[in-house]
């Protein structure tokens, strides 16, 4: 039998493939081991929030705002209730908006160490994922103690949170971020110092600033390709002014600097922690809120920095106690993109690292 | 806190583009008719100082008489903010895709296209995204039915080649 050269071909990757972390698929286009395309075929998580909304008050759909991003839940919260409360014009106490910080910049790492932890396990290492996984463990067991629930903590309300947190869970986040300068350490010195990491994640997948911004990609993936933006500065929210922290950026634009970055970011989010757990005064955590929760008619548009990119709350309010339109513009929605328009020329292998390096998570994608 | 100069910007582009502008919870909106959608992006992309150069998030709105596409405008440069409102007819849906300006449009007028049915005039692709191919109707249109629990534990058969 005689080879001719090479032929092109499509074969489905997914929706239940181990690298495509959660139901998605892509129709790969193939010449040989060199991938021409990808197409993205998502929808498979869909459950259609934004309709959901529509038929329930504003304080039902709460902790369906959990179930968008469901490996950072409090932060997508944060976004919702915060657009709710701009519209009524409601001032929240202090110690609530302290309480939502330390909720949302955990939720952020534990994000980001699950984005580490199965780029690692992409590449078949499973020992850096075993280091993450048993760091994030302890993130979770904080929001299991305040609110029972270990990865959608449903904790927010409009208005404050839902109550105040329990007396060891001070001292337990204290002892957290006393280990964080090992952990970080030895994310380092086993993932991002590793060799065949190194070799198989440097100079690839090459996201060029000019295209990231003609994309609309947002968050980390956006500062990996040189631009410094964090809707945390450049548009403060909730008390985050108060804060001393930077905006990590890294110009590499491959897909080594979108997973070392979510490094840094840890590093920058418990530079956070720390100062929230010195400054957190006492007091109440929930505002006087009507009962009923009815914003006057208009518009609002409230952004977040979520982990996984820029999170978008439109919500149009008829004046009554139901939505009259939620819109949620998720960051890896928008950012999914990315993997159609630059995977051309790169082989199987790489694109297990690129998807990776995208860090998406398909409840988000898919709402 | 809407700067003087994107309030004076806006207003001339609103006087281009016969739009209307208004202002509501301290971001500045202009409302459009569909034909003069993509005029008004690119003049809101191209403002001198304070350009609004990144779509944030575009999304369609079901107002009962007719449509709308929401553009909601940012810039990674600078404070300034822009909702662009377009309106759509209910019975003809079509706006022109700003796709051409922003690459990254795509999988946004995808879902509303999905959605409400919108038809972006100048997509390279407009599918459904999330729902699939043969799904009958716009489930984000305020007229769609829900269909009941019976009918939804229904299977939906396979079509040949599927």
């Amino acid at each position: 039998m005689t080879i001719e050269g090479t032929q092109e071909y499509s074969i489905n990757m997914g929706p239940q493939h181990p690298s495509t972390h959660g139901v998605f698929r892509m129709v790969v286009h193939l010449d040989g081991e060199v991938v021409t395309g990808v197409e993205p075929k998502i929808g498979y998580l869909h459950r259609g929030l934004e309709k959901m909304a529509e038929s329930r008050t504003y304080t039902q759909f709460i902790p369906y705002t959990d179930r968008l991003d469901y490996l950072a839940g409090p932060h997508n919260s944060l976004g919702y209730v915060q657009a709710v409360e701009k519209m009524m014009g409601i001032e929240l106490p202090e110690r609530a908006e302290y309480l939502r910080v330390i909720f949302a910049e955990l939720g952020r790492i534990a994000s980001h160490l699950v984005m580490i932890a199965s780029g690692s396990l992409d590449i078949c290492g499973w020992t850096p994922w075993s280091y993450c996984f048993r760091d994030r463990e302890r993130i979770l067991d904080l929001f299991e103690m305040t609110a029972g629930n270990r990865m959608t903590p449903n904790y927010f309300r409009i208005g404050g949170v839902s109550h105040d947190v329990p007396d060891e869970f001070m001292p337990a986040l204290k002892s957290f971020l006393d280990d964080m300068p090992e952990m970080l350490e030895e994310y380092q010195g086993i993932f991002f110092g590793n060799e065949i990491v190194q070799s198989r994640m440097k100079s690839v997948g090459i996201l060029p600033k000019e295209l990231a911004e003609n994309l609309l990609i947002t968050g980390a993936n956006l500062r990996a390709s040189g631009v410094q933006y964090d809707v945390r500065k450049a548009e403060p929210y909730s008390i985050y002014d108060r804060f001393d922290f930077n905006v990590p950026v890294l110009y590499g634009c491959d897909t080594y600097d979108r997973h070392f970055i979510r490094l840094l970011e840890i590093q920058e989010s418990s530079k956070i922690l720390r100062q929230a757990l010195k400054d957190i005064p006492d007091g109440p955590v929930m505002a006087k809120v009507p009962k009923v929760i009815k914003p006057p008619a208009g518009k609002v548009y409230h952004r977040v920095e979520n982990p996984k990119g820029e999170m978008g709350w439109y919500i149009v309010s008829n004046g009554t106690t139901k939505p009259a339109r939620v819109r949620i513009r998720t960051g890896a929605f928008v950012n999914v993109q990315m993997l159609s328009a630059i995977i051309a020329g790169w082989k199987i292998q790489d694109l297990v690292t690129i998807f990776a390096s995208m860090d998406l998570v398909l409840g988000e994608v898919d709402k | 806190m809407v700067s003087d100069v994107l309030r004076a910007r806006v207003g001339d582009l609103a006087a281009r583009v016969k739009g209307e502008v208004e202002e509501s919870l301290g971001v500045l909106e202009l409302t459009v008719n569909y034909p003069e959608a993509i005029e008004t992006l690119i003049g809101a992309r191209n403002f001198a100082d304070v350009p609004c150069d990144f779509l944030h998030d575009l999304c369609g709105m079901d107002l009962e008489d007719h449509f709308e596409v929401v553009y909601q405008l940012s810039s990674l440069r600078g404070p300034q903010r822009l909702r662009i409102i377009a309106r759509v007819e209910r019975d003809n849906p079509v706006i022109d895709s700003a796709t051409r300006i922003w690459k990254g449009a795509d999988f946004l007028e995808r879902e509303a296209f999905d959605m409400f049915g919108i038809q972006f005039r100048g997509h390279p692709n407009l599918k459904r995204i999330y729902l699939w191919d043969d799904f009958e109707g716009y489930p984000m249109r305020k007229d769609y039915v829900v269909e009941s629990h019976e009918q939804r534990a229904i299977m939906r058969v396979r079509k040949e080649g599927e």
